[in-house]
Protein backbone atom coordinates (compact mmCIF):
# COMPACT_ATOMS: atom_id res chain seq x y z
CA UNK A 1 0.00 0.00 0.00
CA UNK A 2 1.89 3.45 -0.96
CA UNK A 3 2.25 5.94 2.14
CA UNK A 4 1.17 9.44 2.37
CA UNK A 5 3.11 11.13 0.09
CA UNK A 6 2.90 8.35 -2.36
CA UNK A 7 -0.87 8.15 -2.72
CA UNK A 8 -0.86 12.04 -3.03
CA UNK A 9 1.35 12.04 -5.61
CA UNK A 10 -0.54 9.70 -7.75
CA UNK A 11 -3.74 11.68 -7.24
CA UNK A 12 -2.12 14.25 -9.39
CA UNK A 13 -4.11 17.00 -7.04
CA UNK A 14 -1.87 17.87 -4.52
CA UNK A 15 1.42 19.48 -6.27
CA UNK A 16 1.62 22.64 -4.47
CA UNK A 17 1.20 20.34 -0.94
CA UNK A 18 3.89 18.26 -2.03
CA UNK A 19 6.63 21.04 -3.13
CA UNK A 20 5.17 22.66 0.35
CA UNK A 21 6.98 19.82 2.11
CA UNK A 22 9.47 19.68 0.45
CA UNK A 23 10.24 23.24 1.24
CA UNK A 24 9.27 22.71 4.72
CA UNK A 25 11.58 19.94 4.74
CA UNK A 26 8.95 17.46 6.42
CA UNK A 27 8.99 14.91 3.41
CA UNK A 28 11.27 12.37 5.79
CA UNK A 29 8.41 13.07 8.98
CA UNK A 30 5.50 12.19 6.76
CA UNK A 31 7.00 9.21 5.07
CA UNK A 32 7.80 7.91 8.45
CA UNK A 33 5.98 4.81 10.20
CA UNK A 34 3.42 7.48 11.50
CA UNK A 35 0.58 6.72 11.77
CA UNK A 36 -0.10 10.51 10.50
CA UNK A 37 -3.89 11.53 9.88
CA UNK A 38 -3.62 13.94 7.33
CA UNK A 39 -6.17 16.67 5.85
CA UNK A 40 -4.80 17.82 2.17
CA UNK A 41 -5.81 20.59 0.79
CA UNK A 42 -5.84 20.54 -2.98
CA UNK A 43 -4.15 22.74 -5.64
CA UNK A 44 -7.21 25.06 -5.87
CA UNK A 45 -6.99 25.40 -2.14
CA UNK A 46 -3.94 27.28 -2.53
CA UNK A 47 -4.19 29.30 -5.56
CA UNK A 48 -7.53 30.90 -3.21
CA UNK A 49 -4.92 32.13 -1.62
CA UNK A 50 -4.43 35.68 -2.23
CA UNK A 51 -1.01 36.26 -4.10
CA UNK A 52 1.96 36.14 -2.08
CA UNK A 53 1.13 33.74 0.79
CA UNK A 54 2.13 30.80 -0.40
CA UNK A 55 5.71 32.31 -1.60
CA UNK A 56 6.19 34.23 1.85
CA UNK A 57 5.46 30.61 3.62
CA UNK A 58 7.79 28.76 0.99
CA UNK A 59 10.74 31.34 1.31
CA UNK A 60 10.46 31.01 4.64
CA UNK A 61 10.51 26.74 6.15
CA UNK A 62 10.02 27.25 9.40
CA UNK A 63 7.06 29.28 9.24
CA UNK A 64 5.58 27.24 6.45
CA UNK A 65 5.80 23.89 8.49
CA UNK A 66 4.46 25.49 11.38
CA UNK A 67 1.14 25.31 8.76
CA UNK A 68 1.55 22.32 7.20
CA UNK A 69 2.04 20.56 10.62
CA UNK A 70 -1.38 22.25 11.69
CA UNK A 71 -3.08 19.90 8.87
CA UNK A 72 -1.82 17.11 10.84
CA UNK A 73 -3.04 14.60 13.31
CA UNK A 74 -0.46 11.79 15.25
CA UNK A 75 -2.41 8.66 14.90
CA UNK A 76 -4.92 7.61 11.94
CA UNK A 77 -8.44 8.50 12.65
CA UNK A 78 -11.39 7.74 10.05
CA UNK A 79 -14.09 10.09 9.62
CA UNK A 80 -16.33 8.11 11.97
CA UNK A 81 -13.12 8.66 14.79
CA UNK A 82 -13.22 11.93 13.58
CA UNK A 83 -16.48 13.60 14.54
CA UNK A 84 -16.52 12.09 18.39
CA UNK A 85 -14.36 14.69 19.38
CA UNK A 86 -15.11 18.21 19.32
CA UNK A 87 -11.15 19.48 18.59
CA UNK A 88 -7.90 17.12 17.96
CA UNK A 89 -4.39 17.88 18.99
CA UNK A 90 -3.00 19.32 16.01
CA UNK A 91 1.47 18.54 14.81
CA UNK A 92 1.43 22.40 15.34
CA UNK A 93 -0.04 22.63 19.06
CA UNK A 94 -3.31 24.10 17.94
CA UNK A 95 -6.76 22.59 17.71
CA UNK A 96 -8.28 21.44 15.18
CA UNK A 97 -12.13 21.81 15.83
CA UNK A 98 -14.75 19.65 13.95
CA UNK A 99 -17.76 22.21 12.81
CA UNK A 100 -20.12 19.84 11.08
CA UNK A 101 -20.02 15.82 11.22
CA UNK A 102 -21.63 15.51 7.81
CA UNK A 103 -20.73 16.99 5.90
CA UNK A 104 -17.21 16.73 7.83
CA UNK A 105 -16.03 19.94 7.97
CA UNK A 106 -12.69 21.01 9.73
CA UNK A 107 -12.39 24.38 10.94
CA UNK A 108 -13.45 26.37 7.98
CA UNK A 109 -12.68 23.75 5.58
CA UNK A 110 -14.80 20.81 4.02
CA UNK A 111 -13.74 17.45 3.32
CA UNK A 112 -14.35 16.27 -0.08
CA UNK A 113 -13.29 13.30 0.38
CA UNK A 114 -12.46 11.20 3.53
CA UNK A 115 -10.52 8.23 4.24
CA UNK A 116 -8.30 7.49 2.13
CA UNK A 117 -6.19 4.88 3.78
CA UNK A 118 -2.06 4.48 3.14
CA UNK A 119 0.23 2.51 4.43
CA UNK A 120 1.30 4.96 7.11
CA UNK A 121 -2.12 6.63 7.78
CA UNK A 122 -5.01 7.94 6.39
CA UNK A 123 -5.64 11.11 4.57
CA UNK A 124 -8.85 13.35 4.55
CA UNK A 125 -8.94 15.52 1.31
CA UNK A 126 -9.93 19.24 2.32
CA UNK A 127 -11.38 22.22 -0.01
CA UNK A 128 -9.25 24.49 1.43
CA UNK A 129 -5.78 25.88 3.63
CA UNK A 130 -6.70 25.81 7.27
CA UNK A 131 -5.30 28.01 9.36
CA UNK A 132 -4.21 28.55 13.75
CA UNK A 133 -6.27 30.54 15.57
CA UNK B 1 -9.51 35.87 -2.27
CA UNK B 2 -8.12 38.71 -3.64
CA UNK B 3 -11.59 40.48 -2.76
CA UNK B 4 -13.84 40.07 -0.24
CA UNK B 5 -16.41 41.89 -1.93
CA UNK B 6 -20.09 39.07 -2.38
CA UNK B 7 -22.78 38.38 -4.47
CA UNK B 8 -24.81 41.64 -5.19
CA UNK B 9 -28.02 41.80 -2.93
CA UNK B 10 -31.07 41.09 -5.21
CA UNK B 11 -31.93 37.45 -3.86
CA UNK B 12 -33.80 36.77 -0.71
CA UNK B 13 -30.61 36.96 1.71
CA UNK B 14 -30.16 33.41 3.23
CA UNK B 15 -29.95 34.43 7.06
CA UNK B 16 -32.57 37.17 8.54
CA UNK B 17 -30.86 40.69 8.91
CA UNK B 18 -29.00 41.17 12.58
CA UNK B 19 -30.29 42.63 15.38
CA UNK B 20 -27.10 43.96 17.14
CA UNK B 21 -26.59 47.89 17.95
CA UNK B 22 -24.21 48.06 15.03
CA UNK B 23 -26.27 45.87 12.50
CA UNK B 24 -25.59 47.80 9.84
CA UNK B 25 -21.97 48.43 10.12
CA UNK B 26 -22.51 44.53 10.63
CA UNK B 27 -24.39 43.88 6.74
CA UNK B 28 -21.67 46.67 5.60
CA UNK B 29 -18.94 44.16 6.80
CA UNK B 30 -21.04 41.38 5.70
CA UNK B 31 -20.86 42.78 1.86
CA UNK B 32 -17.30 43.34 1.79
CA UNK B 33 -16.96 46.63 3.50
CA UNK B 34 -15.50 48.44 5.80
CA UNK B 35 -16.47 49.58 9.70
CA UNK B 36 -15.70 53.20 7.93
CA UNK B 37 -18.18 54.13 5.20
CA UNK B 38 -17.18 54.51 1.35
CA UNK B 39 -17.40 58.32 1.12
CA UNK B 40 -14.82 59.79 -1.66
CA UNK B 41 -14.05 62.11 1.43
CA UNK B 42 -13.37 59.12 3.70
CA UNK B 43 -10.75 57.19 0.75
CA UNK B 44 -9.18 60.97 0.63
CA UNK B 45 -8.65 61.12 4.44
CA UNK B 46 -7.18 58.00 4.83
CA UNK B 47 -4.96 57.47 2.35
CA UNK B 48 -3.64 61.13 2.61
CA UNK B 49 -2.94 59.70 6.70
CA UNK B 50 -2.02 56.26 5.66
CA UNK B 51 1.06 58.55 3.60
CA UNK B 52 1.67 61.05 6.53
CA UNK B 53 1.99 57.86 9.23
CA UNK B 54 4.28 55.72 6.36
CA UNK B 55 6.94 58.57 6.32
CA UNK B 56 7.51 58.42 10.11
CA UNK B 57 7.31 54.91 9.93
CA UNK B 58 9.92 54.61 8.03
CA UNK B 59 12.26 55.89 10.24
CA UNK B 60 10.73 54.17 13.32
CA UNK B 61 11.22 50.55 11.94
CA UNK B 62 14.42 51.06 11.31
CA UNK B 63 15.48 52.85 14.14
CA UNK B 64 13.91 50.50 16.57
CA UNK B 65 15.85 47.60 14.75
CA UNK B 66 18.81 49.07 15.10
CA UNK B 67 17.90 49.69 19.39
CA UNK B 68 16.77 46.05 19.48
CA UNK B 69 20.35 44.66 17.37
CA UNK B 70 22.93 47.18 18.01
CA UNK B 71 22.06 49.59 20.95
CA UNK B 72 20.88 46.44 23.06
CA UNK B 73 22.02 46.57 26.41
CA UNK B 74 23.31 50.14 26.65
CA UNK B 75 22.80 51.14 29.84
CA UNK B 76 23.22 54.80 28.94
CA UNK B 77 21.65 55.18 25.39
CA UNK B 78 21.39 58.00 24.84
CA UNK B 79 21.96 57.87 21.49
CA UNK B 80 19.20 55.30 20.35
CA UNK B 81 18.12 57.79 18.41
CA UNK B 82 20.92 58.31 16.73
CA UNK B 83 20.86 55.73 14.04
CA UNK B 84 23.56 54.85 12.02
CA UNK B 85 23.94 55.14 8.57
CA UNK B 86 23.78 51.36 7.61
CA UNK B 87 20.41 50.81 9.44
CA UNK B 88 18.81 54.54 7.63
CA UNK B 89 19.92 52.28 4.61
CA UNK B 90 19.14 49.32 5.45
CA UNK B 91 16.56 47.79 2.32
CA UNK B 92 13.42 47.71 3.24
CA UNK B 93 12.47 43.95 2.52
CA UNK B 94 9.73 44.60 0.42
CA UNK B 95 10.77 47.93 -1.63
CA UNK B 96 13.09 48.36 -4.25
CA UNK B 97 14.29 46.19 -7.26
CA UNK B 98 16.02 43.74 -4.63
CA UNK B 99 12.99 42.43 -3.00
CA UNK B 100 11.49 39.18 -3.37
CA UNK B 101 7.75 40.15 -2.74
CA UNK B 102 7.70 43.63 -3.78
CA UNK B 103 4.78 45.89 -1.96
CA UNK B 104 5.65 49.20 -2.97
CA UNK B 105 7.43 50.38 -6.12
CA UNK B 106 9.38 53.16 -4.97
CA UNK B 107 12.74 52.51 -3.54
CA UNK B 108 14.09 50.40 -0.77
CA UNK B 109 15.84 53.14 0.97
CA UNK B 110 14.62 55.72 3.99
CA UNK B 111 12.13 57.71 1.96
CA UNK B 112 13.42 60.95 0.73
CA UNK B 113 10.81 63.11 2.83
CA UNK B 114 11.96 61.78 5.59
CA UNK B 115 15.79 62.39 5.28
CA UNK B 116 14.48 65.79 4.22
CA UNK B 117 13.09 66.26 7.43
CA UNK B 118 15.66 64.76 9.18
CA UNK B 119 18.22 67.16 8.11
CA UNK B 120 16.17 70.41 8.82
CA UNK B 121 13.08 69.59 11.10
CA UNK B 122 11.05 72.47 11.54
CA UNK B 123 13.34 74.85 12.13
CA UNK B 124 16.24 74.73 9.55
CA UNK B 125 19.40 72.40 9.06
CA UNK B 126 21.51 72.15 12.22
CA UNK B 127 24.00 69.54 13.93
CA UNK B 128 22.12 66.24 14.82
CA UNK B 129 21.91 66.83 18.63
CA UNK B 130 20.91 70.08 18.41
CA UNK B 131 17.53 68.57 16.75
CA UNK B 132 17.34 65.91 19.20
CA UNK B 133 17.86 68.12 22.26
CA UNK B 134 15.49 71.21 20.34
CA UNK B 135 12.86 67.44 20.42
CA UNK B 136 12.77 68.96 16.59
CA UNK B 137 13.15 65.04 14.81
CA UNK B 138 10.77 62.22 14.06
CA UNK B 139 9.19 61.00 17.68
CA UNK B 140 10.98 58.16 18.15
CA UNK B 141 9.50 57.76 22.01
CA UNK B 142 5.84 57.54 20.04
CA UNK B 143 7.40 54.17 18.28
CA UNK B 144 8.57 52.72 22.14
CA UNK B 145 5.31 53.51 23.37
CA UNK B 146 3.98 51.10 21.11
CA UNK B 147 6.64 48.58 21.99
CA UNK B 148 5.87 49.23 25.90
CA UNK B 149 2.10 48.59 25.18
CA UNK B 150 3.29 45.15 23.63
CA UNK B 151 5.36 44.47 25.96
CA UNK B 152 3.11 45.53 29.31
CA UNK B 153 0.00 43.88 27.71
CA UNK B 154 1.75 40.20 26.79
CA UNK B 155 0.06 37.49 25.55
CA UNK B 156 -2.24 38.74 22.87
CA UNK B 157 -2.20 35.82 20.78
CA UNK B 158 0.70 34.03 19.26
CA UNK B 159 3.77 31.87 20.62
CA UNK B 160 6.01 34.71 21.02
CA UNK B 161 5.80 35.92 24.63
CA UNK B 162 5.30 32.10 25.63
CA UNK B 163 8.91 32.07 24.22
CA UNK B 164 10.05 34.89 25.87
CA UNK B 165 9.41 32.53 29.13
CA UNK B 166 10.91 29.51 27.95
CA UNK B 167 14.48 27.97 29.28
CA UNK B 168 15.90 28.14 25.63
CA UNK B 169 14.95 31.96 25.25
CA UNK B 170 17.04 32.64 28.62
CA UNK B 171 19.62 30.48 27.67
CA UNK B 172 20.20 32.55 24.17
CA UNK B 173 19.43 35.60 26.19
CA UNK B 174 22.46 34.68 28.59
CA UNK B 175 24.83 34.30 25.86
CA UNK B 176 24.30 37.54 24.26
CA UNK B 177 24.19 39.32 27.60
CA UNK B 178 27.44 37.45 28.87
CA UNK B 179 29.03 38.99 25.20
CA UNK B 180 27.67 41.76 25.20
CA UNK B 181 29.37 42.97 28.66
CA UNK B 182 31.89 40.98 27.65
CA UNK B 183 35.53 42.34 30.40
CA UNK B 184 32.86 44.52 32.06
CA UNK B 185 33.12 43.09 35.69
CA UNK B 186 31.02 46.16 36.81
CA UNK B 187 28.28 44.60 34.69
CA UNK B 188 29.04 41.09 34.65
CA UNK B 189 28.52 41.40 38.35
CA UNK B 190 25.37 43.23 38.59
CA UNK B 191 24.09 40.43 36.27
CA UNK B 192 24.80 37.80 38.40
CA UNK B 193 22.90 39.99 41.11
CA UNK B 194 20.08 40.94 39.36
CA UNK B 195 19.91 37.90 36.54
CA UNK B 196 16.29 38.82 36.05
CA UNK B 197 16.31 42.38 35.43
CA UNK B 198 18.75 41.99 32.87
CA UNK B 199 17.05 39.31 31.37
CA UNK B 200 13.85 41.17 31.45
CA UNK B 201 15.86 44.27 29.34
CA UNK B 202 16.35 41.56 26.68
CA UNK B 203 13.01 40.64 26.83
CA UNK B 204 12.10 44.36 26.14
CA UNK B 205 14.51 44.17 23.48
CA UNK B 206 12.92 41.00 21.57
CA UNK B 207 9.59 42.95 21.84
CA UNK B 208 11.33 45.96 19.70
CA UNK B 209 12.50 44.12 17.47
CA UNK B 210 9.00 42.46 16.89
CA UNK B 211 7.40 45.87 16.25
CA UNK B 212 10.70 46.67 13.64
CA UNK B 213 9.67 44.06 11.70
CA UNK B 214 6.38 44.32 11.71
CA UNK B 215 6.18 48.48 10.76
CA UNK B 216 8.75 47.39 8.30
CA UNK B 217 5.61 45.36 6.13
CA UNK B 218 3.63 48.31 6.91
CA UNK B 219 5.71 51.05 5.31
CA UNK B 220 5.53 49.98 1.86
CA UNK B 221 1.94 48.97 2.45
CA UNK B 222 0.46 52.24 3.09
CA UNK B 223 2.93 53.66 0.26
CA UNK B 224 2.13 51.84 -2.52
CA UNK B 225 -1.61 52.77 -1.46
CA UNK B 226 -0.79 56.53 -1.87
CA UNK B 227 0.86 55.83 -4.27
CA UNK B 228 -2.20 53.90 -6.26
CA UNK B 229 -4.58 56.48 -4.63
CA UNK B 230 -2.43 59.75 -6.30
CA UNK B 231 -3.06 57.17 -9.77
CA UNK B 232 -6.82 56.82 -9.73
CA UNK B 233 -6.26 53.22 -9.04
CA UNK B 234 -7.95 53.28 -5.59
CA UNK B 235 -11.02 54.05 -5.82
CA UNK B 236 -12.73 52.96 -2.68
CA UNK B 237 -12.34 52.32 0.85
CA UNK B 238 -13.56 48.37 0.16
CA UNK B 239 -10.78 48.93 -2.20
CA UNK B 240 -8.43 50.30 0.09
CA UNK B 241 -9.33 47.38 2.72
CA UNK B 242 -9.17 45.11 0.32
CA UNK B 243 -5.91 46.03 -0.50
CA UNK B 244 -4.54 45.80 3.49
CA UNK B 245 -6.30 42.37 3.50
CA UNK B 246 -4.50 41.10 0.60
CA UNK B 247 -1.01 42.30 1.85
CA UNK B 248 -1.88 40.85 5.41
CA UNK B 249 -2.03 37.50 3.84
CA UNK B 250 1.03 38.12 1.36
CA UNK B 251 3.22 38.81 4.18
CA UNK B 252 1.27 36.18 6.72
CA UNK B 253 4.45 34.07 6.90
CA UNK B 254 6.95 36.32 6.88
CA UNK B 255 9.62 35.54 9.97
CA UNK B 256 9.46 37.15 13.46
CA UNK B 257 12.49 37.09 15.01
CA UNK B 258 15.40 38.91 17.06
CA UNK B 259 19.25 38.95 15.84
CA UNK B 260 21.74 41.25 18.19
CA UNK B 261 24.95 42.20 16.48
CA UNK B 262 27.87 42.11 19.42
CA UNK B 263 31.67 42.63 18.85
CA UNK B 264 30.75 41.27 14.65
CA UNK B 265 28.79 38.68 15.76
CA UNK B 266 25.08 37.76 15.28
CA UNK B 267 23.14 36.52 18.55
CA UNK B 268 20.11 34.53 17.78
CA UNK B 269 18.11 35.45 20.61
CA UNK B 270 14.92 34.22 19.11
CA UNK B 271 16.16 32.23 15.95
CA UNK B 272 14.11 32.37 12.89
CA UNK B 273 13.58 28.54 12.96
CA UNK B 274 11.38 29.11 15.98
CA UNK B 275 8.52 29.67 13.06
CA UNK B 276 7.18 32.70 14.70
CA UNK B 277 5.18 34.89 11.68
CA UNK B 278 3.98 38.04 11.16
CA UNK B 279 0.69 37.51 11.46
CA UNK B 280 0.37 35.61 14.89
CA UNK B 281 2.98 36.99 16.61
CA UNK B 282 3.40 40.53 15.59
CA UNK B 283 0.37 42.12 13.88
CA UNK B 284 -2.08 40.43 15.75
CA UNK B 285 -0.66 40.78 19.30
CA UNK B 286 -0.05 44.56 17.89
CA UNK B 287 -3.82 45.13 16.91
CA UNK B 288 -4.76 44.18 20.27
CA UNK B 289 -2.62 45.58 22.36
CA UNK B 290 -1.96 49.37 20.87
CA UNK B 291 -5.56 49.70 18.29
CA UNK B 292 -7.17 48.93 21.09
CA UNK B 293 -6.02 48.45 24.67
CA UNK B 294 -2.52 50.57 25.11
CA UNK B 295 -2.44 52.16 28.78
CA UNK B 296 -4.21 55.34 29.99
CA UNK B 297 -1.51 58.41 29.35
CA UNK B 298 0.10 60.30 31.82
CA UNK B 299 -2.14 63.37 32.75
CA UNK B 300 -5.77 61.73 31.53
CA UNK B 301 -6.21 59.35 34.22
CA UNK B 302 -5.23 59.00 37.89
CA UNK B 303 -3.19 56.23 38.70
CA UNK B 304 -4.34 56.61 42.06
CA UNK B 305 -6.05 53.25 42.71
CA UNK B 306 -7.98 54.02 44.99
CA UNK B 307 -9.39 56.52 42.45
CA UNK B 308 -10.82 53.20 40.29
CA UNK B 309 -10.10 55.19 37.21
CA UNK B 310 -7.96 52.68 35.57
CA UNK B 311 -9.31 49.00 35.27
CA UNK B 312 -9.08 46.80 37.08
CA UNK B 313 -8.87 43.95 34.27
CA UNK B 314 -6.00 44.71 31.69
CA UNK B 315 -8.66 43.58 29.12
CA UNK B 316 -10.63 45.98 29.80
CA UNK B 317 -8.24 48.41 28.75
CA UNK B 318 -9.62 50.77 26.06
CA UNK B 319 -6.81 53.70 25.44
CA UNK B 320 -5.88 53.02 22.09
CA UNK B 321 -7.28 54.68 18.73
CA UNK B 322 -10.58 52.98 18.43
CA UNK B 323 -11.83 54.21 21.73
CA UNK B 324 -9.23 58.08 21.60
CA UNK B 325 -10.70 61.07 22.51
CA UNK B 326 -8.95 62.97 20.11
CA UNK B 327 -8.67 66.18 21.69
CA UNK B 328 -5.46 66.29 23.37
CA UNK B 329 -5.25 67.23 26.74
CA UNK B 330 -2.23 69.14 26.24
CA UNK B 331 -0.07 66.96 28.32
CA UNK B 332 3.35 67.15 26.45
CA UNK B 333 4.54 63.69 25.59
CA UNK B 334 1.07 62.01 25.40
CA UNK B 335 2.59 58.91 22.62
CA UNK B 336 -0.51 60.32 20.54
CA UNK B 337 0.26 63.94 20.00
CA UNK B 338 3.59 62.86 19.07
CA UNK B 339 2.54 60.57 16.79
CA UNK B 340 0.20 63.16 15.44
CA UNK B 341 2.98 65.87 15.15
CA UNK B 342 4.88 63.74 13.25
CA UNK B 343 2.15 63.22 10.55
CA UNK B 344 1.28 67.04 10.42
CA UNK B 345 4.63 66.86 8.82
CA UNK B 346 4.18 65.29 6.07
CA UNK B 347 0.58 65.47 5.34
CA UNK B 348 -0.29 65.67 1.26
CA UNK B 349 -1.64 69.42 0.07
CA UNK B 350 -5.02 67.81 -0.53
CA UNK B 351 -4.89 66.74 3.45
CA UNK B 352 -4.06 70.36 4.33
CA UNK B 353 -6.20 72.02 1.83
CA UNK B 354 -9.26 69.97 3.77
CA UNK B 355 -8.16 70.96 7.08
CA UNK B 356 -8.28 74.76 6.02
CA UNK B 357 -11.65 74.30 4.77
CA UNK B 358 -13.13 73.13 8.22
CA UNK B 359 -13.68 73.52 11.97
CA UNK B 360 -10.11 76.21 13.25
CA UNK B 361 -8.53 75.62 10.37
CA UNK B 362 -4.81 75.80 10.66
CA UNK B 363 -5.28 75.92 14.34
CA UNK B 364 -6.73 73.06 14.93
CA UNK B 365 -5.16 71.08 12.17
CA UNK B 366 -3.83 68.61 14.62
CA UNK B 367 -7.02 67.55 15.66
CA UNK B 368 -8.46 67.15 12.24
CA UNK B 369 -5.51 64.58 11.34
CA UNK B 370 -5.94 62.82 14.73
CA UNK B 371 -9.57 62.25 13.88
CA UNK B 372 -8.40 61.44 9.72
CA UNK B 373 -6.12 59.03 11.40
CA UNK B 374 -8.82 57.36 14.10
CA UNK B 375 -10.67 56.44 10.93
CA UNK B 376 -7.87 55.06 8.70
CA UNK B 377 -7.12 52.87 11.63
CA UNK B 378 -10.73 51.92 11.97
CA UNK B 379 -10.32 50.82 8.46
CA UNK B 380 -6.83 48.66 8.89
CA UNK B 381 -8.71 47.36 11.47
CA UNK B 382 -11.46 46.24 9.18
CA UNK B 383 -9.17 44.71 7.35
CA UNK B 384 -7.43 42.30 9.98
CA UNK B 385 -11.19 41.61 10.67
CA UNK B 386 -12.18 40.47 7.50
CA UNK B 387 -8.32 38.75 7.10
CA UNK B 388 -9.15 36.68 9.88
CA UNK B 389 -13.07 36.10 8.51
CA UNK B 390 -11.07 34.99 5.76
CA UNK B 391 -8.45 32.82 6.92
CA UNK B 392 -10.89 31.58 10.35
CA UNK B 393 -14.08 31.29 8.82
CA UNK B 394 -16.19 31.25 5.04
CA UNK B 395 -16.51 33.79 2.05
CA UNK B 396 -18.66 36.13 2.38
CA UNK B 397 -20.95 34.74 -0.40
CA UNK B 398 -20.56 30.96 0.97
CA UNK B 399 -24.51 29.70 0.09
CA UNK B 400 -24.32 27.63 3.46
CA UNK B 401 -26.49 29.56 5.76
CA UNK B 402 -24.63 27.73 9.08
CA UNK B 403 -21.84 29.31 7.37
CA UNK B 404 -23.12 32.81 6.86
CA UNK B 405 -24.38 32.36 10.35
CA UNK B 406 -20.63 31.91 11.73
CA UNK B 407 -19.66 34.72 9.92
CA UNK B 408 -22.28 37.10 11.66
CA UNK B 409 -21.72 35.62 15.11
CA UNK B 410 -17.78 36.23 14.23
CA UNK B 411 -18.26 39.47 13.37
CA UNK B 412 -21.11 40.71 15.89
CA UNK B 413 -18.26 39.72 19.02
CA UNK B 414 -15.92 41.89 17.15
CA UNK B 415 -18.66 44.71 16.93
CA UNK B 416 -19.62 44.38 21.08
CA UNK B 417 -15.72 45.76 21.38
CA UNK B 418 -17.29 48.70 20.06
CA UNK B 419 -20.53 49.08 22.75
CA UNK B 420 -19.02 50.95 25.07
CA UNK B 421 -19.36 54.31 25.64
CA UNK B 422 -15.78 55.48 24.17
CA UNK B 423 -15.91 53.84 21.21
CA UNK B 424 -16.19 55.81 17.90
CA UNK B 425 -17.66 53.64 15.77
CA UNK B 426 -20.49 55.62 15.82
CA UNK B 427 -18.91 59.26 15.41
CA UNK B 428 -17.03 57.91 12.19
CA UNK B 429 -20.21 56.87 10.33
CA UNK B 430 -20.64 60.73 9.38
CA UNK B 431 -18.76 63.06 8.09
CA UNK B 432 -18.97 65.84 10.03
CA UNK B 433 -17.19 64.11 13.09
CA UNK B 434 -13.87 66.06 12.45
Amino acid sequence: MPTILETAQAAGAFGTLLAAVDAAGLREALEGPGPFTVFAPIDAAFAALPPGTVQTLVDNPPQLARILKYHVIAGAYHQAQLVEQQNWPSLEGDPIPVRCPNPLEIKNATVVTADVVCSNGVVHVIDRVILPG
Amino acid sequence: MTTTTAAAGTKTPLIPPSTHPYADVIHRLEAGGSMLPDTPENLQQIIGIYKAYAVPMDFYWRDLLYIAERVFLNPLPAFKYFISQEYLDLPNSYAGDQASLRIWRGGEKAHPELLEFMAKGETRAMPKLLHHLWHDRVNMEFAEACMQAMFWHQGMGGRFNDYLASEVYRANADRAIKAYFKGNLVMLGLYKLFPEMFIEKVRQLSYTANLGLFWEVMAPVFFEMSDLYDEGQLTSVPQAMDFLVNGIFAVAGRPIYHHAYIGGECFEIIPKSEGFTWLYEAALPYVEAVFYRTSPFRGTKSYNAQADQVPANQADFHYGILYADVFPVGSAGIPPTLLMQDMLHFLPPYLQELYKQHRRGEEDQLIQLGITFQRSMYNVTSAVIQALRCALLYPLDDTNPEHLKANRSFFEAQMDRFLRPEARLSDIQTQDYR
